[in-house]
This record gives structure tokens, sequence and C-alpha cells, in this order.
């Protein structure tokens, strides 16, 4: 099946956007359409990175929220088309199977899920989690495109093998050349603070791409290598 | 179908690199443009002294000249020369932007900032703003030739008036406000780290020059890259406008066709090198490393003697082969030397260029991070494979450019970084975002195209601190497996080298330096 590749699962959905003005909007949003309150919130109010809700959601390799207006007219011959309404388009790469993560993503971020699909036709049938996910297979469309970029592990080990990963180098160049007893002592320090069988912590924070904000359970890089 | 150019059309210094004719001496002056009309009439008079590329040639009765003058502008430049909209509206964005709007990409930022290059860079109301517009290179051999053809430009100048020539150049204790940049080639021919310079440039269709440059000037065949089947010209498109180029297209390039036809664009950039810096890590990490040679080899690539890692690996090999060159060289240029020995120098000088990696695919010899195998990968970017696809330098033809430089000032104190020392580098290339900021941005700023993470270049990256002040930069240097020789890793390299001034400027053709002269360019 396209939609999944080893234990990769690449979902793409469709979320039709009502038509019209909505009765409620956000402030300074009076009288603009259902499509322009989703893409404030896209824009203005969900937040992206480490910070992004979809970083919460358990087993996320990537993930993008656009809005898909119309179908481009390419010109004569080809036939003009149109579509019926704008489309909220969600795509995701995750680890496992689609119905728990589905159930995972409404557990941590429903608020947010509300907030956005709350334009979009049909939400209103949505109260649980198994109506949420009758909703989102309702609007899925076959995937054949993945996001290249992981191996085959749950998120969380991804995250910490990429902390690990990060924090060995560090200890590389901070310790060439010691002795091997120096070299012992300065392993089993940093074995201590990096706690490789320890999944949860510390380890990358989910969405970081930026050193700078990828550890998390720990203050530092490299703060116990001195 | 080979493609011949129109060598008289085209400014000389985009087919030459003058340091190869013996020209050691320069200066670049700036200039504002305050009147068009002016400002036409001084291109006009500045072009007829203007160095074309044609073949220098004692047969041909074409001597080489005492200077080499050339001319080129910014896009404010142009705009200021009354250059129709339309035209100045097809140059792309990178040029019309100018390099400081560019920082991001080139790496200009931290202490490579504009806030810190030389006063002339930066307009007196509004940094951000192309306050030059005409840029004037001289080249010579001369100080007295040098300084006659200055003096005859500033009379041009002075005679019609309408453009400022531009100071704010700093000089050896910086803070001097000098009316031109000077470079001058140092003894030995190397820059202010020791290293030879100068070596290695591509070599394109048509270019006129001596054709053994292809070997390991070129671009790859697959072949053995030892002989000339090894190697054959890049496209002419990739250096020079209205010519096809490796993609089988014309580049991009303003019309009308005319008006960019023979030309290329220009990265002018005042590097200055932190010589005590350098002396200090090699001294240092030299040490543990086990030779302070072989380290700055590693880093460059190069032996500081020229001699490239991928054909001597060992410090002595490597000494061996310079001592020899330069006697042969001395013998050559004396007119001494004897047919075997004229044979044998041919031969030493080749082993300069031609070389690429397909016997060192581990880096066990030139590491992947060093300088020269990141800046010219000679077709070595295909990794984990015995034999590279069908074309080698598939992900390094497009990538190519010509550098043009010389270093400029003395170094007081080796030992210290400050004073007014580096290298004026002038890099050529048809499309500055495909080629020069590329090759800026991911090759030599960053690693991932080698496999080497976000490592950049050890010589030219702009590294950044740590939160106690230390070089960032990391390097690490392949181990050798056959003489189970673990790897070294080089951590806390402070930045080598910061920018000190620079912009993108367009070369125009000579039939183009007359249309801008005369106020003839029409694009409709």
């Amino acid at each position: 099946m396209a939609n999944q590749s080893g234990n990769a699962y690449a979902l793409t959905a469709l979320f039709p956007i009502r038509h019209g003005v909505p009765s409620e909007v956000p402030e300074g949003l009076a009288g603009q359409t259902h499509t322009a309150c989703v893409r404030y919130l896209l824009q203005d109010v969900l937040r992206v990175s480490e910070d992004s809700p979809m970083a919460r959601v358990p087993n996320t390799y990537l993930s993008r929220f656009c809005i898909l207006l119309d179908v481009p007219y390419q010109g004569k011959p080809a036939v003009l088309e149109h579509l019926k309404s704008n489309y909220l388009v969600f795509e995701v790469n995750f680890h496992g199977q689609l119905e728990p993560y589905l159930e995972g993503m409404w557990k941590a971020i429903e608020p947010e899920v509300r907030s956005l699909l709350t334009y979009c036709f049909g939400f209103d049938k949505v109260h649980d989690t198994a109506s949420f996910i009758d909703y989102v297979k309702k609007c899925q469309i076959e995937t054949t495109f993945y996001f290249n970029g992981s191996t085959d592990e749950p998120v969380a080990v991804q995250l910490k093998n990429l902390y690990l990963k990060q924090e060995l180098s560090q200890f590389v160049y901070e310790n060439q050349g010691k002795s091997a007893a120096e070299l012992k002592t300065a392993f089993e320090a940093f074995v201590a603070r990096t706690q490789p069988e320890n999944i949860e912590a510390p380890t990358w924070r989910p969405g970081a791409y930026s050193l700078a904000k990828a550890v998390v359970g720990q203050k530092t890089m490299g703060a116990g290598a001195q | 179908m080979i493609t011949e150019l129109d060598l008289e059309d085209i400014q000389g210094n985009i087919v030459k690199a003058y340091g190869r004719y013996g020209f050691p001496l320069a200066r670049f002056v700036f200039y504002h443009v305050d009147n068009a009309e002016k400002g036409r009439l001084f291109v006009q008079r500045i072009t007829p002294l203007v160095t074309t590329s044609v073949h220098w040639s004692k047969k041909l009765n074409r001597e080489i000249p005492a200077v080499a003058v050339n001319l080129a502008f910014t896009y404010e430049g142009l705009k200021s020369l009354d250059v129709p909209a339309d035209t100045l509206h097809a140059f792309p964005d990178e040029f019309t932007m100018g390099m400081k709007a560019r920082r991001a990409i080139v790496g200009d930022v931290g202490p490579n900032h504009y806030k810190h290059w030389d006063p002339i860079w930066n307009h007196p109301d509004d940094p951000t703003l192309q306050h030059i517009h005409i840029m004037i290179g001289i080249n010579g051999k001369d100080p007295n030739d040098l300084e006659a053809s200055y003096q005859q430009v500033c009379g041009i100048l002075n005679a019609t008036g309408g453009v400022t020539q531009l100071k704010g150049h700093r000089g050896p204790n910086g803070a001097e406000d000098l009316p031109y940049q000077p470079a001058n080639a140092l003894a030995g021919g190397t820059e202010h780290f020791g290293y030879a310079d100068g070596i290695s440039s591509p070599y394109f269709e048509g270019c006129g020059e001596d054709p053994r440059f292809i070997i390991g000037g070129g671009k790859p065949t697959g072949l053995d890259p030892a002989t000339a089947a090894g190697w054959e010209p890049l496209a002419a498109g990739e250096f020079v406008f209205g010519h096809a180029d490796e993609s089988e297209a014309y580049p991009e390039a303003p019309g009308p066709p005319l008006f960019s036809r023979n030309g290329t664009y220009m990265v002018y950039r005042k590097l200055h090198e932190n010589v005590g810096s350098f002396n200090a890590l090699i001294e240092e990490e030299g040490r543990k490393f086990g030779s302070k040679e072989a380290f700055a080899a590693k880093m460059s690539g190069r032996w500081r003697n020229g001699a490239p890692l991928a054909g001597y690996p060992t410090e002595e090999s490597a000494n061996r082969f310079a001592a020899e060159l330069s006697a042969l060289r001395d013998k050559s240029h004396k007119g001494t030397a004897t047919a075997e020995e004229k044979q044998r120098y041919g031969e030493l000088k080749l082993k300069l260029t031609a070389y690429d990696y397909t016997s060192d695919t581990e880096g066990a010899k030139c590491p992947f991070g060093a300088h020269t195998r990141r800046t010219n990968p000679r077709g070595a970017l295909q990794f984990g494979v015995e034999k590279p696809f069908a074309t080698p330098g598939a992900l390094s033809n497009r990538r190519r450019i010509l550098r043009r430089g010389l270093p400029y000032g003395k170094v007081e104190d080796p030992s210290r970084d400050d004073g007014d020392h580096g290298i004026v580098m002038m890099i050529l290339n048809a499309d500055l975002s495909r080629q020069f900021e590329f090759v800026q941005e991911q090759w030599i700023n960053y690693g991932n195209d080698f496999k080497l993470a976000n490592d950049k270049d050890p010589l030219l990256g702009n590294h950044g601190k740590d939160e106690n002040g230390r070089g960032s930069g990391r390097m690490m240097i392949e181990g050798d497996a056959a003489s189970n020789k673990p790897p070294y890793f080089c951590g806390g390299i402070p930045n080598l080298v910061e920018t000190r001034g620079g912009d993108y400027f367009f070369i125009p053709s000579m039939t183009c330096l007359r249309m801008i002269a005369m106020g003839l360019v029409d694009p409709t």
C-alpha cells in the first residue's frame, strides 16, 4: 500500500473548508471567510518547530499544513476546472499505524485540532476520538511521496539517537588523546549524564532544529564534559 | 561544435589570471557616479584603455602589456549611467540586491558583517545602500607603470568630472582613508598563511589559454585524471554570457542580447586573514596531530608549498616534489634547462593539478573537509561507489568559479590578527546564485554534501564562537585504515578569514561598454 513504507505511514488529508463567512471569527477578521480564518490560525496563532502543536503528537516525523485554493489552469487545450471548495491540506509522516496515531493526536492537541477544523465541512459531526478518526479517513487521499529523512525507528528512539550522536561527537572532540584510564573515567561520566538506555531523557526536543533549543532533560550540550 | 569566443570583445580578467602572466601589483579603484552624462563620458574615455582577453603572443606581435585595466559596474552603477529600466529589471535578484543584502546566504554575518567592513563599502547616509557604482582594476608589473596608468585614469576623471573617486579603504594601521585598494603578490606566490596560491583554475571552451591547463582545470571525463583524456573544457556559458553552458542552454542574462553577450559577473571580496590565529592553531593542533605542516596541509588539501595531498600524502614526498619543481622552474626561467629538464618540468607542473580523488575515496590522503576538496571536488561527490557514474562531474560542473585575486597588505607581527592584510578575492561566473553563492553557502559554510554534518571549511568558514568565546569550528581529519591511523578531530577552530568589503559587479563586453557610454542600450 502506497500510504505505508516499512514502519513509516504517510497521511495526506484534504479537509474541505466551508463556504462563506463564519458566525464567530477571531478578532480583526470580521466579515472574512472561513478560509481567511484558517490561514490566520496557520500563520499567526499556531507556532512552528519545537513550539508547534504537532511536536506534541507522538511519533510525528514531519508534518505540514497548507491551503489549496484551486487547481491551476494551464491554458488551452487543457480544460478549465475548479475545485468545489478550498481545502485545508494536512500532510504528515509518522511511525506506526493510522488509527493509533490519530488517537494520539486527538489526545495530545484536541483544542488546536478543533480550532482549525471547526472551519471545515463535516467537522461538526466530530465529538470524540472515534469520530475524529472517521472524519480524517473520509478526507484521506492516497500518498505516494515520503519525507526521506528518517530511519524506521519510533520517533522517541530517533530523537534519543540524534541527541546521543551530537553528544558523542562532542565527547570525541573533548577527549581525544587521553590515556585509557582518563578516557574510561570520562566515558563513564558521559554515560551517567546522557543515559543511553533512557529513551525519555535527556533527549532531543521534538521539532527542534537548532542545537541551542534541542536538548531536554539537561541544561546545555556537553555541560558535564569539562 | 567547438565554441569559439570573440576574445577581442571579452575583458581580459575573465580569461586571464594576470598573476600567471607576471603581474604582481594591482590597484582597485571605486567610483560613485554623480551625473549620468558625465559618467558615460568617463566610461567612454576609459574604455580604450581596457585590456581584452586576446591571446598574447610574441609571434603574433601581441606582447604582454605593461598594465592591464578592467572595468566593472554594480547594479546601482548601471542605473546611475541610465541603462534602461527594462534591461535593469532583467537582472537576477542576487545582482540587484548586492552582496550585503545576500549576507545570510554568503555567510557575511557576525565578524563578517558589513558594519566591520572598510568604510568605503558603506554609504555615509545608510550603510545598506549600494554606494559604489564603478570599479576599475589596474594590474601591473612595474610600480612606475602602475602609477602612470593610475594617473592616466585620474586625469580622465578630472577632465570629465561628474564622477567621484571614493576613498575609505583601510591601510596598515586600520584607520587610513586610502583612495584605492592596493594589492601585491607576496614573495614565493603565497598568501599570508603561507599557502602557495592561484594554482588551479577552471578551463573553459574557447578561452584561448594554453590547452595543457585543461588537465586538472576542465571537467572530469572519468578517464585517467593524470592524462588529457581525463578532462575536457567546461562549457563557455558557465563563465561568459551569450554562450551555451553545461545545461546546453544560454545562461540567463538581461537583454538586449548584445548588452550581456561576452560579459559576466564578478564577486569582489576583501578578505582579512587572521594570521595570528592561524599560526596559533597550526602550532597547537600540529603538536597534537604530529606535524604543524601536515596539519596545515590537511586543512587546505595542499601542502603550503602547493603539492596536492592526493598525490603527495607525506611531507617528505611533498618537499621533494616542491624542491625539484622550484629548481626546474628557475632553470627554465633562466633558459638554462636542457630538453630533458624542460620535459620533466612540464610533467611536474602537471602534478599540481592533474589528479582527482578516485584513489582517495576514504579521505585518508586529502580529508573530505579540506578547503580545496570542498570548493573543487573534482568529481568526488559520489560516495560509496568504486567508479562514479557516467558523468563524474555531474554534481560539480555547474558549481565551478573562476578565481582572480591577489594578496594585500603586509603582516607586521605573525602572532597577531590585527593590521590590514589578506586577499582581494575576485570570483567570476555567469550565475551568482548557482555558482558563487552555492559554493559559499553549501560547500564553505556547511558540510552536508561531504557527509560532514554542519562542519564548515576550516580555512574560510564563518565558524562562530561558543559561550566561552572559543571558536566553534570543527574538522575531522580522516584516518587511514591501511596504516591503522585513527582519525583526528580538531575542534575550537576560530574564524581565520573575515570579510572586509565587497559587492557584486557586472563585467561588460567591450561592445557593451561602448553601448553604455553612448547611451545606446535599447532593450525594446
